[in-house]
């Protein structure tokens, strides 16, 4: 077995070439580019922020409805809304200096190229501790998790990344289609410097008295703090096949919920949905897991 | 894609719920100890509520400020249970504490002048407030029945219910198409999509470019980051949250938006 139990030194994690203040990231999509929460001043106790995916040109996204509250989660299918790398680098990174965290721009792309692209322009600034890679959107109709679940696509993308940058880079895989740990393999084989397990789950929510998708896009990607399990499950399996540090990426919903996943053998855990509802709530876990760990 | 609001104000604030009253069967209006929202708010600007501090729902419920009492430093909503969020949120008794976010997005230009305000069902929820601060020489109202009908403040004062229990047996609209509103300086539209359509189709565009309205689209976070709560609008989707919920009638893509939400 390899469940590793937390101590406090797991709260202050060194990994990609940085000392973390804490193991919480904020994930990608649910903190934007970080100016509200700047502005805010809504950033204590958070280790890094994933910025929103950046795609080469600006993408308007779907269509709403672009979200579904079902019973127990959330759908969504924003589908990599974003203004283009060419205004993330000079609109909002500069906006950026003061952010009191690392950032992590997350990397979407429609084709194998588009990556490389992306991390060529953004290597312009200095700001971004590295990238995320984003294999794996269930939102879009090129690109997206079609890569991530092809193993040999993940490793030409991430070596693509590796040729571009110095900077240290996570791979964003898919839990829908094909094997997480092949793709992880693959990723660290291309020369990725940790693997994000895992994107959102492909959902779908119908209103059956009229027989009409919840979405526009009529599926999208699920989240939920009763992800929790499929999220352990996974994250002990890809970091028990890789070297590169493994960042957890879904079903939490408090602090013990991070634990969990530490102990499953992620070095970082992102946080989403729960940062949507409460900004407070996510700045408090880090204070919270030092309370649990005493 | 960021927010371009400016000071977003205090994040969550814990308010205590002080007043329950059932105005009408399902709709509650809630009053709110707050100070830091009933100090900021602005007419037309909207509360996220923490409906359950359990797990699920997993996000907050939108409402828009009905009403600030100032002096108690307190606020107001009016909302009708439409689903599992609200039924929960009705069902809190006074002393209970929530957790609210606000005051977000931006809410009416209240100009000097005179208004028209036209609203549909729970649409006149954030009219008590705009009274106050506008000169409101007209309110044109519509509901089911005369208990759902919401109260307004307005020189005059035009009501249609779909069961005649009140003013004229029909929908607001019916009044709209024989009210002369070329007259006001401002006019303010909240109401079901479909029912704001059928009135921005019959306005001119003189009266159109002089009409703001209150949208209401399915939010998640509520302060500009998760980009779920988009409407069409004329120069491409815009944020309900941040660049709404109040729009210029004219910025927005009407077409479009009845197409997918209508």
């Amino acid at each position: 077995m390899r469940l590793r139990e937390p101590t406090a030194a797991d709260l202050r994690p060194e990994l990609l070439g940085t000392a973390f203040r804490s193991p919480i990231l904020l994930a990608s999509g649910t903190a934007g580019f970080g100016l509200e929460l700047l502005r805010m001043d809504h950033l204590d106790g958070v280790g890094g922020l994933v910025s929103k995916a950046t795609t080469l040109k600006p993408r308007e996204g779907n269509p709403p409805p672009r979200i579904a509250e079902t019973r127990f989660g959330l759908l969504n299918a924003i589908g990599l809304a974003n203004p283009g790398v060419d205004s993330v680098l000079s609109d909002i990174l500069p906006r950026l200096s003061g952010l009191p965290c690392p950032l992590l721009v997350n990397v979407a792309g429609s084709t194998e190229q588009e990556y490389g692209l992306v991390v060529e322009r953004l290597e312009e600034s200095d700001l971004p501790l590295g990238y995320e890679i984003n294999v794996s959107c269930p939102n879009v109709a090129e690109g997206g998790m079609l890569f991530g679940a092809d193993p040999a696509a993940v490793e030409r993308i991430s070596r693509r990344v590796a040729d571009r940058t110095r900077k240290p880079f996570s791979v964003k895989l898919t839990p829908n289609e094909g094997s997480i740990v092949e793709s992880a393999a693959a990723a660290e084989e291309g020369g990725a410097d940790a693997v994000t397990v895992c994107n959102t789950f492909l959902g779908m929510s119908i209103d059956w008295r009229e027989a009409k998708p919840q979405l526009s896009n009529l599926t999208g990607g699920y989240t939920s703090p009763t992800l929790l399990p499929l999220v352990v499950a996974r994250v002990y399996s890809v970091s028990g096949s890789v070297q590169i540090p493994v960042i957890a990426s879904g079903g939490v919903g408090r602090a013990e919920d991070v634990l969990e996943l530490l102990s499953a053998g992620a070095r970082l855990v992102e946080v989403g949905t729960l940062l949507l509802r409460s900004p407070d709530d996510v700045c408090r876990l880090t204070k919270e897991m030092e309370g649990l760990l005493e | 894609m960021e927010s371009n609001s400016g000071d977003p104000g205090p994040l969550e604030t814990m308010a205590t719920l002080n007043t329950v009253e059932e105005v009408a069967r399902g709709v509650f209006r809630h009053r709110y100890v707050a100070p830091a929202i009933a100090d900021g708010a602005e007419p037309g600007q909207f509360v996220q509520i923490e409906v359950s501090h359990l797990a699920f729902p997993v996000t907050r419920r939108p409402f828009t400020v009905s009403r600030v009492m100032e002096e108690e430093g307190a606020f107001e909503i009016v909302f009708e249970v439409v689903g599992r969020g609200t039924a929960i949120l009705a069902s809190s008794i006074p002393g209970r504490s929530l957790s609210v976010m606000g005051p977000l997005g931006r809410g009416y230009r209240t100009a000097e002048g005179s208004w028209a305000l036209i609203g549909g069902g729970m649409g006149a929820a954030g009219f008590p407030f705009l009274s106050e601060r506008v000169d409101v020489r007209l309110a044109i109202l519509g509901a089911r029945s005369t208990e759902q009908l919401l109260p307004c403040e307005a020189g005059e004062l035009l009501i249609a219910t779909e069961d005649g229990s009140r003013g004229r047996c029909g929908l607001v609209t019916d009044l709209v198409f024989e009210a002369c509103l070329d007259r006001y300086d401002h006019l303010a539209l909240c109401g079901p999509l479909p029912m704001m359509h059928a009135v921005v189709e019959f306005l001119t565009e003189d009266v159109l470019e002089r009409t703001q309205v209150s949208a209401e689209s399915r939010m998640a976070c509520g302060w500009g980051v998760c980009e779920g709560c988009v409407i069409p609008c004329v120069d491409g989707y815009r944020k309900c949250c941040t660049d709404g919920p109040v729009f210029p009638a004219s910025d927005i893509d009407w077409a479009g938006w009845m197409e997918l939400c209508g």
